[in-house]
C-alpha cells in the first residue's frame, strides 16, 4: 500500500473525532432539549464538526511528514495539537455564556484536553496509522 | 448509434482508460498475521493509566469541565 500517503494520513486522523461526534452531538442536544440548558446548539457544534475532525486530518499528514525525517512520538505530537485548537475553539465560542471557561478553570481544561489527545493519539491515532501502513 | 459509431466509441474507450494492474497480493500475509499475534495484547504503561486516571477524577471533581472538554474534542 504505497500510494495516496497524504490521503491515507488524512483518512487516519479523522476518524476518532468523526465517530465522537456523535457522543458530542447527542450530549449538547440532551443538555439543550432535555434540560434546557440555554446552549445554542448550532452555534456550539460548528467547531466540532467542522473544525477538529479537518485539524486531526491535517495534523496527521503534519506527522506523517515529519516522522519520515526524524523520529517524533505521536503522543506529543497530538498534545500539540491542543495548543493551535484551543484558542480558535474559544475564539469561535465568542459570547456563549455557557462554555465561558472561569480563569480558574482554563489551566484544568488545557490539563484535560492535553492528556485525552496525549492518550488518544499514541493509542487510537497510531493504530490506524499503522492499519493504513503509514507508520 | 450505428456499428461504425459503436466499434469507434469502444476503441476511444479503450485507450482513454488504461487496463487494470495486477492487483495481486505483493507478498504471503500469513507470516505478518503470525508475528502479530506473538505479539500479544497491546502494553500500556504505568504513567498512560495514572494520567488517564487524572483526567477522570479531574472531570468528576469539576463537572462543569465536562461540556468544555467535549467542545474540544
Amino acid at each position: 500500500m504505497s500510494t495516496h500517503p497524504y490521503l491515507r494520513a488524512y483518512m487516519a486522523g479523522i476518524v476518532v473525532p468523526t465517530l465522537f461526534l456523535l457522543v458530542i452531538f447527542t450530549f449538547f442536544w440532551v443538555m439543550r432539549f432535555v434540560y434546557n440548558v440555554p446552549v445554542p446548539i448550532e452555534h456550539v457544534l460548528v467547531f466540532p464538526m467542522a473544525l477538529v475532525p479537518n485539524l486531526w486530518g491535517v495534523w496527521n499528514i503534519l506527522y506523517m511528514r515529519l516522522s519520515s525525517r526524524r523520529r517524533w512520538p505521536i503522543g506529543l505530537h497530538g498534545a500539540a495539537l491542543v495548543v493551535l485548537l484551543s484558542p480558535i475553539g474559544y475564539l469561535l465560542i465568542g459570547a456563549q455564556q455557557y462554555l465561558i471557561v472561569p480563569p480558574a478553570l482554563i489551566a484544568l481544561v488545557f490539563a484535560s484536553l492535553a492528556v485525552i489527545y496525549y492518550l488518544v493519539w499514541k493509542y487510537v491515532v497510531a493504530f490506524l496509522n499503522a492499519f493504513l501502513g503509514i507508520s | 448509434m450505428n456499428e461504425h459509431e459503436r466499434e469507434r466509441t469502444i476503441e476511444l474507450l479503450k485507450g482513454v482508460i488504461r487496463p487494470v494492474e495486477d492487483g495481486g497480493l505483493s507478498g504471503d500475509l500469513w507470516p505478518r498475521m503470525l508475528r502479530r499475534m506473538e505479539e500479544g495484547p497491546m502494553r500500556v504503561p504505568w504513567f498512560d493509566w495514572a494520567l488517564a486516571g487524572l483526567v477522570v477524577v479531574l472531570l468528576l471533581l469539576f463537572p462543569g469541565l465536562i461540556p468544555r472538554v467535549l467542545y474540544h474534542l
